[in-house]
Parts: C-alpha cells; sequence; structure tokens
C-alpha cells in the first residue's frame, strides 16, 4: 500500500495556526514559571500569536498570488488552498491578527489577563481556515465544530462577570442547535447524494428531489444562525452584549467572514445549478435581516448591543449578493467582507481603547464629551460609524455600492430599495455616536487612558484601509496601483466556478 | 498661467478641502487667528480663481468647457470626470463668493473647536463645487452625499438649542431621496450598458471619447419595460432627491428647523448654495435624462410650486422670529425657481438659474444681517425690536435694500429673475402665472411689515437704545454681496448671455430625446394593441 501523497503547502496556514496555539499553551506555563509579571507574559504570548498568524497569513498571500489550487490530499479531497480560501484566509488571519494587537493592553485593563485567551483565539481562528478551505461537508463540519467552542469558552473568558457567563452559556446552547441541524442539512444530503465531497455532490444532486432540498435548505438555515441573519439572529445581542468587547469584535468579525465564506463555496462549489432554487429564500432572509437588524438598532442604548444589531444588518446586505446568485454578486460579497472586517474592527478597536479601570466602554453615555478629552478617538470611531452607515468617501459606500449594483443588474431592485432604505434608518443609529461625542457633554469627568501602541496601530491600520477603499477600491494611483482590492475579490469568487 | 491650464476646475474645487486638511493636520500648534486667516485666503484665492472661469468662458460655445477626465474605475465606467456650462458657471462662482463672506462674517465668533468649525466650513466648500462640477453620475453622488456631513457637523456642533434635532432631521430628510436616486442611478447605469454593450456613469460622452454619455441612453416609457426600468419611476427617483433638497412641499419641513438652529454661517451657505444642489440636480439630470417623465409631472410639480410660493409666504408673515421668516421665504422662493424650471421654455429656465444666484445673494444676506444683530441682542424675536433704525442707520438701510432685493423691486436683481420666470409660467398657463405672481405681492407684504416692526416707531426697549451699528467689517460683508444685486438688477446680460447657449442646448436636448423615445415606442404599443385586438376578437368568438 502506497502512503498517501499529501501536499503540506495546502494547509500551511492552517497548521501555522494550530501549532501556534499549542507554542501558546507551552510558552504560557513556561514564562509564568519563571517571570512573574503578568504584563510581560501577556505582551510576549500576544506576539507569539501575532507571529504564527502572520505565517498563516504571508503562506495564504503567497497561496494567492501564486493562484494554482492545492489539494491536501488528491486522492481523497478534503480540504484545498484555493485562490477563494487564500483570500479569506488572509482576511481572517489579517483579522486575527489585529485583534491581538488590540489585545495586548485590552485585556488587561479589564483585568482577564489569561495566556488562554490567545491559544483559544488562535485554535478558532484555525477552524475557520478549515472552514473556508473545506470541500468536503464532514471537513466543513469540523472547522465549524473547531471555530466555535473555542468561542463559546472565550465569550465566558470574564468569569467573575454574569453577563459574560450568560453570553457563553447562550452562545454555547444557540450554537449547538445550530450545528445539529446544519449535521441533520448533511445527514440528508448524504441520503440522497451518497457522498460528502463538494465536487461528488455536484455531481450527483437529483435535480427537484425534495429530501435533497430540504437538506440544502437545513444547511443555509444552520449557517443563517452562525452569521446572525434574521429570524436565527436573536442570540448575537446578547453574546455580543455579554462578551468582553475584543472577543465580541473577534466574533461579530472574523465568524462572519468564515461563515459566508465557507456558504459561498458550498453554495457555488456543492450546489452549483441548484442554488438558483433557493433565491427565494435568500430574498427573504436578506430582506427580513436589513429590517429587523437596523430597525432595532435604533432603539439600542448600550453600544455592544447596537453593533451586534448593526452586524445583523450587515448579514442583510451580504445576504443580498446571495440572492442575486449571480459571479457579481458573489464577488461583491467577498468584497464587502474585507471592507466590513476593517471597517467594523476599527469601530471596536475604538471601544476597546476606551476600556479601563476593569470596566468596558459599552454604552452611548460612555461616549459624551468624547470629542473634547480625545480628538483623535472621536474623529477615528466617527469615520467608522461613516463607513458602517455606507457614506461616500468611505469603504463602507463602495461596498454597498456594488451589492446593490450586482442587485440591480441581475433584477433584484426591490431587494435593492428595502436595501437602500435600511440605510436609511441605519443613519439614525449610526449618527448617534458622533452626536454623543461632538454634541453631548460627559456627565461626570473622568480622565481617560491614552490609547496603546498596540491599539494605534490597530486603528491606523483600519482607518486607512476605510479611506483608501473608499476611493480607489482599485486602479489606486502610483505606486499602490497594485492593490485591486475589487479584482482581487471578484477573481477569487471567479475561480470556483 | 499654464499650470492652469487644464485643471483649473479641480484646483478650484480641492483647493479649499487642501487648506482644510493643512489646517487640521499641520497649524495645529498656531493661534486662532492665523487659523482663521490661512481659511479666508484660501476661499478669497478660490473666489479669484473662479473669477478666471468666469471671464475664460466662451459664452458663444453651448457643452462643457474646463472639461477634465481622468480614470478612476474604468471598469465600471466611472470616471473623475468635471467640467462646467452656464449654469454650473453661475453657481460655482455664487458658491465662491459667498465663502468668504461667510467666513468674514464669523470672523469676531468665539466658539469651542474653531480649527474644526473652519475645517468643515472648507470641506462643504468642496463638496458644494464638486457637485456643481461633477458631469460623472457617481462622482456627482458621491459629492452630493459627502457634503451632507460637514453640514450636519455644523448644525450639530454650533447651532442653536435644538441643533441635534435638526441637525439629524436635516441629515435623514436627505439621505431617504438620494438613496433611492443611487438606485435610480443604477438602474439608468445597466439600461445604458444594455444598448450600448459599454459601460459608463458619464452623464456625456468624453469630448472626442467614444463611450456614449448617459445621456443618450433611451429610458423606456411607462409600459414598456419593467417598472423600475420606465422613465416615471425613474424620474420620482430622482425627483424625490432633489426635490427633497430643494425643499418642495411637503417635503421641506426640514428646512426650518436646519436653518433655524444653525450658525450664521450654516444658514448662509444652506439657503445660499445648498438648496440650490435640489433646483440645479433637476436641471442637470432629472429634465434632460427623462424628459418625457419631466413633461407629465410638470403639472404636478407647477401645483407643488404654487403651494409653496403661497404656503411659504403665508407662513413666513405669521412668525415672531426673523430668521424663521427668513427661511420660510426660502420655501417660497424656491417654488418660483421650481416653476420657472418646468416651464421648460427658455424664459423660465434662465429665469429660474438667474433667480438661484439672486436667492443665494439676498437670503444669504438676510440670514448675515440677522445673524449680525443677533450677536448684538441675543433673541430674534422681531417684538424684541423696534425703532432700530434709529441707533442702527447703516444696518436699517442694508437690511432695507437686501429686502428689496428678495422682495423683486425693479431695478434690483430678484426683479429681474421673477420677472422672466413669470413670463416663462405665463406662456405654458395663464392662471398659474397670476397666482405666482400674487405670492410676490405675499413677499412685499411680509417682509415690509416685519422690516416696518423692527426698523421703525418708537425704541421701546432700552436694550435697543445702545445697539452699534455695522462696524466697517461687517459693512463690508453686506456691500460685497449689495453691489452684484444692483448689477444683477441693472445689467443682467452678462450672467444670461452665459446662460443662453447652454438653456438653448438643454431644451434642444430635450426635444431630440423626446422625439426619438416617441419614435421608439409605436412598435411596443402597436404590439400591445395589436395583441388586445386579438384577445377582444377571441372573446367576440
Amino acid at each position: 500500500m502506497n502512503a498517501p501523497q499529501l501536499d503540506m503547502a495546502a494547509i500551511a496556514p492552517l497548521a501555522f495556526a494550530a501549532f501556534g496555539a499549542l507554542f501558546v499553551l507551552l510558552g504560557e506555563v513556561w514564562l509564568t514559571r519563571r517571570r512573574t509579571n503578568e504584563h510581560f507574559i501577556n505582551a510576549a504570548l500576544s506576539v507569539l500569536s501575532i507571529s504564527f498568524l502572520g505565517l498563516s497569513v504571508y503562506c495564504a498571500g503567497a497561496a494567492f498570488s501564486d493562484g494554482t489550487t492545492r489539494v491536501f490530499d488528491p486522492a481523497n479531497p478534503m480540504l484545498s488552498l484555493d485562490r477563494f480560501a487564500a483570500y479569506s484566509i488572509a482576511l481572517i488571519g489579517i483579522a486575527s491578527l489585529l485583534i491581538c494587537f488590540a489585545s495586548i493592553s485590552y485585556l488587561p485593563q479589564v483585568g482577564i489577563n489569561h495566556g488562554e485567551y490567545y491559544a483559544l483565539l488562535l485554535l478558532s481562528t484555525a477552524g475557520m481556515f478549515l472552514l473556508v478551505g473545506a470541500t468536503d461537508l464532514m471537513a466543513l463540519f469540523l472547522g465549524l465544530e473547531l471555530m466555535s467552542i473555542p468561542l463559546y469558552v472565550m465569550a465566558g473568558f470574564d468569569r467573575r462577570n454574569l453577563r459574560s457567563n450568560e453570553s457563553a452559556f447562550k452562545y454555547f446552547l444557540v450554537g449547538s442547535f445550530a450545528s445539529a441541524i446544519l449535521l441533520y442539512g448533511i445527514a440528508l444530503v448524504y441520503g440522497v447524494t451518497g457522498s460528502l465531497g463538494f465536487d461528488a455532490i455536484r455531481a450527483g444532486f437529483p435535480p427537484g428531489n425534495p429530501i435533497g432540498i430540504v437538506g440544502l435548505g437545513l444547511l443555509v438555515v444552520g449557517f443563517a444562525f452562525k452569521v446572525a441573519s434574521a429570524p436565527f439572529h436573536q442570540w448575537a445581542p446578547d453574546v455580543y452584549e455579554g462578551a468582553p468587547t475584543s472577543v465580541t469584535a473577534y466574533m461579530a468579525i472574523t465568524v462572519k467572514v468564515a461563515a459566508f465564506a465557507a456558504l459561498l463555496r458550498l453554495l457555488t462549489q456543492a450546489f452549483g445549478p441548484v442554488t438558483a432554487s433557493l433565491s427565494d429564500l435568500f430574498w427573504v432572509l436578506a430582506a427580513l435581516t436589513i429590517v429587523v437588524g437596523n430597525v432595532m438598532a435604533v432603539i439600542q442604548t448600550n453600544l455592544k448591543r447596537l453593533l451586534a444589531y448593526s452586524s445583523i444588518a450587515h448579514a442583510g446586505y451580504l445576504l443580498i449578493g446571495f440572492a442575486t446568485g449571480t459571479v457579481e454578486g458573489y464577488g461583491a460579497v467577498l468584497f464587502y467582507l474585507l471592507v466590513y472586517v476593517f471597517t467594523n474592527l476599527g469601530a471596536f478597536a475604538v471601544l476597546m481603547a476606551l476600556a479601563q479601570g476593569g470596566r468596558d466602554c459599552d454604552t452611548l453615555d460612555d461616549l459624551a464629551g468624547l470629542a473634547r478629552q480625545r480628538p483623535g478617538l472621536a474623529a477615528l470611531l466617527t469615520l467608522f460609524a461613516l463607513s458602517l452607515a455606507g457614506i461616500p468617501g468611505t469603504a463602507g459606500f463602495v461596498a454597498k455600492f456594488f451589492v446593490f449594483e450586482s442587485a440591480v443588474a441581475s433584477g433584484q431592485t426591490v431587494l435593492a430599495i428595502i436595501g437602500v432604505l435600511g440605510s436609511v434608518v441605519s443613519f439614525y443609529y449610526y449618527l448617534r455616536l458622533p452626536v454623543q461625542m461632538y454634541m453631548s457633554e460627559a456627565a461626570t469627568e473622568t480622565p481617560r487612558r491614552h490609547a496603546a501602541t498596540g491599539e494605534l496601530l490597530v486603528l491606523a491600520v483600519c482607518a486607512v484601509v476605510v479611506l483608501f477603499l473608499g476611493f480607489f477600491p482599485s486602479h489606486a494611483p502610483g505606486v499602490l496601483g497594485a492593490v485591486r482590492a475589487l479584482e482581487w475579490a471578484r477573481s477569487s469568487v471567479a475561480m470556483l466556478y | 498661467m499654464d499650470l492652469l491650464d487644464g485643471r483649473l476646475l479641480t484646483i478650484v474645487t480641492f483647493l479649499p478641502l487642501a487648506t482644510g486638511l493643512v489646517l487640521l493636520v499641520l497649524l495645529r500648534g498656531l493661534p486662532e487667528r492665523v487659523w482663521k486667516i490661512v481659511a479666508l485666503a484660501s476661499t478669497t484665492l478660490t473666489f479669484l480663481l473662479s473669477l478666471l472661469l468666469w471671464f475664460r468662458y466662451d459664452a458663444t460655445r453651448p457643452g462643457h468647457q474646463f472639461v477634465e477626465h481622468v480614470a478612476w474605475l474604468p471598469n465600471w465606467g466611472i470616471h473623475y470626470f468635471v467640467g462646467i456650462d452656464g449654469m454650473s458657471l453661475l453657481l460655482v462662482v455664487l458658491t465662491t463668493f459667498l465663502m468668504p463672506l461667510v467666513l468674514l462674517a464669523a470672523w469676531n465668533e468665539q466658539r469651542k473647536q474653531a480649527r474644526t468649525f473652519l475645517f468643515m466650513n472648507l470641506f462643504l466648500e468642496t463638496g458644494m463645487l464638486g457637485a456643481f462640477v461633477s458631469l460623472n453620475l457617481f462622482q456627482f453622488y458621491v459629492f452630493w452625499e459627502v457634503m451632507l456631513v460637514p453640514m450636519y457637523f455644523i448644525i450639530g456642533i454650533w447651532g442653536g438649542q435644538r441643533r441635534v434635532y435638526a441637525a439629524v432631521k436635516f441629515f435623514l430628510f436627505t439621505m431617504v431621496g438620494s438613496l433611492l436616486m443611487l438606485i435610480a442611478m443604477i438602474v439608468l447605469y445597466g439600461l445604458h450598458q444594455e444598448q450600448f454593450g459599454a459601460v459608463s456613469f458619464d452623464l456625456v460622452r468624453v469630448p472626442g471619447g467614444g463611450v456614449p454619455g448617459l445621456l443618450e441612453t433611451a429610458v423606456p416609457l411607462a409600459g414598456q419595460a419593467v417598472w423600475w426600468k420606465t422613465q416615471p419611476w425613474l424620474f420620482a427617483a430622482f425627483a424625490l432627491a432633489f426635490g427633497i433638497k430643494v425643499p418642495m412641499v411637503p417635503f421641506h419641513t426640514w428646512l426650518p428647523d436646519a436653518h433655524v438652529e444653525a450658525p450664521t454661517s450654516g444658514s448662509v451657505i444652506l439657503a445660499g448654495v445648498l438648496l440650490k444642489m435640489g433646483t440645479y440636480g433637476f436641471v442637470r439630470f432629472a429634465l434632460p435624462l427623462f424628459p418625457i417623465a419631466a413633461e407629465q409631472a410638470a403639472p404636478l410639480i407647477f401645483a407643488l410650486a404654487l403651494i409653496g410660493i403661497l404656503y411659504g409666504a403665508l407662513v413666513a408673515m405669521v412668525q415672531t422670529d426673523i430668521k424663521k421668516l427668513v427661511a420660510y421665504s426660502s420655501v417660497a422662493h424656491l417654488g418660483f425657481v421650481m416653476l420657472g424650471i418646468f416651464a421648460l421654455n427658455e424664459e423660465g429656465l434662465e429665469g429660474s438659474i438667474l433667480q438661484m444666484v439672486n436667492h443665494g445673494l439676498s437670503t444669504g444676506a438676510l440670514f448675515l444681517l440677522v445673524g449680525m444683530v443677533y450677536e448684538r441682542r441675543h433673541t430674534r424675536q422681531i417684538s424684541a425690536f423696534g425703532g432700530i433704525a434709529k441707533p442702527m442707520p447703516v444696518f436699517a438701510l442694508l437690511f432695507g435694500i437686501v429686502a428689496m432685493s428678495s422682495i423683486g423691486l425693479p431695478g434690483l436683481n430678484g426683479f429681474v429673475g421673477e420677472f422672466l420666470i413669470l413670463a416663462g409660467a405665463f406662456v405654458v398657463n395663464p392662471w398659474v402665472g397670476t397666482a405666482a405672481a400674487f405670492g410676490v405681492v405675499l413677499a412685499a407684504a411680509y417682509l415690509l411689515w416685519a422690516y416696518r416692526r423692527m426698523f421703525f416707531g418708537p425704541v421701546e426697549e432700552p436694550e435697543n437704545r445702545a445697539l452699534i451699528d455695522l462696524d466697517w467689517r461687517e459693512r463690508f460683508v453686506i456691500l460685497a454681496v449689495v453691489v452684484p444685486i444692483f448689477w444683477i438688477g441693472v445689467n443682467p446680460n452678462p450672467f444670461l448671455r452665459r446662460l443662453d447657449a447652454s438653456v438653448s442646448d438643454l431644451l434642444h436636448q430635450m426635444e431630440t430625446r423626446k422625439a426619438a423615445a416617441l419614435q421608439t415606442a409605436p412598435p411596443v404599443q402597436a404590439a400591445v394593441s395589436a395583441l388586445g385586438v386579438e384577445l377582444a376578437e377571441g372573446a367576440v368568438r
């Protein structure tokens, strides 16, 4: 019997993240024995995680520019590293890496300075890498669970805080429920096709078979839970509110990217032509999610809940792309995810930079008078709010524009109109941030701390990307001419077909 | 001057923003006075450069001049495409003219975050100029929305008591229309792509370029395509966006709030330039793109414009707050402008565009004057004044001239514009013309009445006795506006001459597009009616 020909390069990003997690765990034990300075341990572990994630991102970047598809085990294809996977991995990797940077000073500020944090984050990231590269339903499920289980723990990371515990428990229950639905869907699909590999499913899917369609529907519902699309969104605000801000950021950003990317691959590679029959389902999901997310966000006073509903609304805009079912639509989704990562990360990073003395900055009132005390942070949060709202000149506008453009081009104009009306509502609640920061005075004058280097770095990166992509999503002038984010997104999707 | 050739418009547009960024980033440590001087110098330079546009503009040539075309996102037909014709020229010069005056008028005001305030004003100027010079729909949209942001902050941070409410209302109202317009733009872009097989958001063909502009797209009439691809709906989306901005009744409710709560400079820019964005949008985009729908909608718009004229004037009459009175008078004046535009003839259109400038000058000056007296008395209640012509004779005189201009006294600018508009409206519908002329009478009534209550009679309040008349800075600001008020009133030709070619070009364009659209119509209609006959026959059998 021959040894299988394995292509190790295909799992390089995954391997770096997973090994990174183990190293962090070992490193913590080793460091705690030697040194008692908590801050040093925290910083060292963070730097260790960042280096491993950096290696993952580097591998993904190399694979992306290389453009060839590498399959881990060609004889039994379950996991591949192609342009699409590389794009998603790079995105998730960069987001996780930046969150590690911001966590260096955030964790001590709220008093949850434990080394396991980075190990869990790396493990979950590894799960996402597996999820977006999976070309087999089993690998997909493994990735999903590897992503989710560390997240349950992270949500409850502030273990003395009742809300954090509630958050973890709720997330665990709903997450398990979603996994079960997904598994049921996988079982049904396996039942009608007799296979789990995407290519085999595509070849063997009997058109018009109701059981198969139900299976596909259940798969979509499972993912709808993960991305918090209405009507499967109720868990998100509670979970986002209770978890520490850095974990909320991580959940809101990377999970969404990973789940949407995996769903995109599943729909195009495994179900291809059958996907068209789901157009109406996505239409309803998108419309409902946009309406629910935006309307509910209006009445929130807690910043994290507000951002949770805002992220639900964004899931709605992303689902518009799925409702179109065209390459342009999916390309717009992938570009939207890129913009979503940096805009949201920026907004959350400002909140993290405002946490101090064991307390999160999580209500709108906490922002009052910020423009006078920390004008820089106020200006940045305004920028990110405007980008989330989709004001021209920011990346958020370009992302929305291309989603709506693809919707109109495929005849889904009504959905696009629902989308823009939802955006109008969203302006109301995004504008409340600058209103608080610039137009209200703080009730009590607690001096605010200065943002730490890691946080400043994250903020600078996000602000630059948001502005740059706002003006030059592609065809940038001069030395930056090689940055063609729109084309990258589109070519990543095109290769799935 | 070679440096300016070929990029004059870009320099005019972006000079204010560039100065603003320098102010924000580099000049942080300097004293407030220096910031003000830098901002004033930059806006003045912008004005001088725009005068260069004014004199170099060739009025005999229709079409766009000073054109610049640079690829931005060529794969989607999105370009940086600027150019001006007579209509945009007038509004560009109006904008650059008002801006330094606004900054000068606010010279002595003490405010928090002075640097941010100046930055927002400069940012706003670039936004407005950019919208006026854009010839690419996408680019226009970017400027159109971007300028909301500085205005939002100007009202929200430096405004009056209910500033937050007013700012948010202003923002949301404008957004509802704009976003629907965005969808309509995308639909139009799709139609263009279907017809020509090439992508473009450019309004017109680039001089010497190949891809046809959006203006050459045939937009289906009602019943010829899916509803959202037809002229009435697309026109409605554009008209909603522009109509809210104008503002036309019933979308005007944001205006009194925003004008009253805004600081003086904000009110001046809002009334002077921002409202024109709406009327300009009608002329530049909505009319030539959807000529048939525009013609069909004309009666409705006439009605709304008339309601605006009469309602605005009547509501202005009962105001006790002088700033609110001026705000409502804007509703009435813009009603006139809309009336002239939808007369769809040369007199009406030229009068409307001239009236946009006139309204910018006279209402802008009125807001400046109100601001000056508010600074002294900290009230805007008309009843709090009375007899202040005695302590402030110069103020009374200037206020009188500007009020007369706003009323439309012959010899001043307002008369020329209103006369042309009424002449245009009479041709179309004498009844509408008559009713609108009644609006002029009402304007005289509310302004003169308010003038009498404020300036004449005995000085009753002791505070009014001690009022100090305008100083030289303030006199200069108002006189600067009074000069063009007289100039346009006595000799409107330099202004009208620059409009002639552009306006007749616009009307010609509408005619040809209308003819083309109607020509393509018969086959479809014939097919439909043939089908109808067949069905009817079938039913008979």
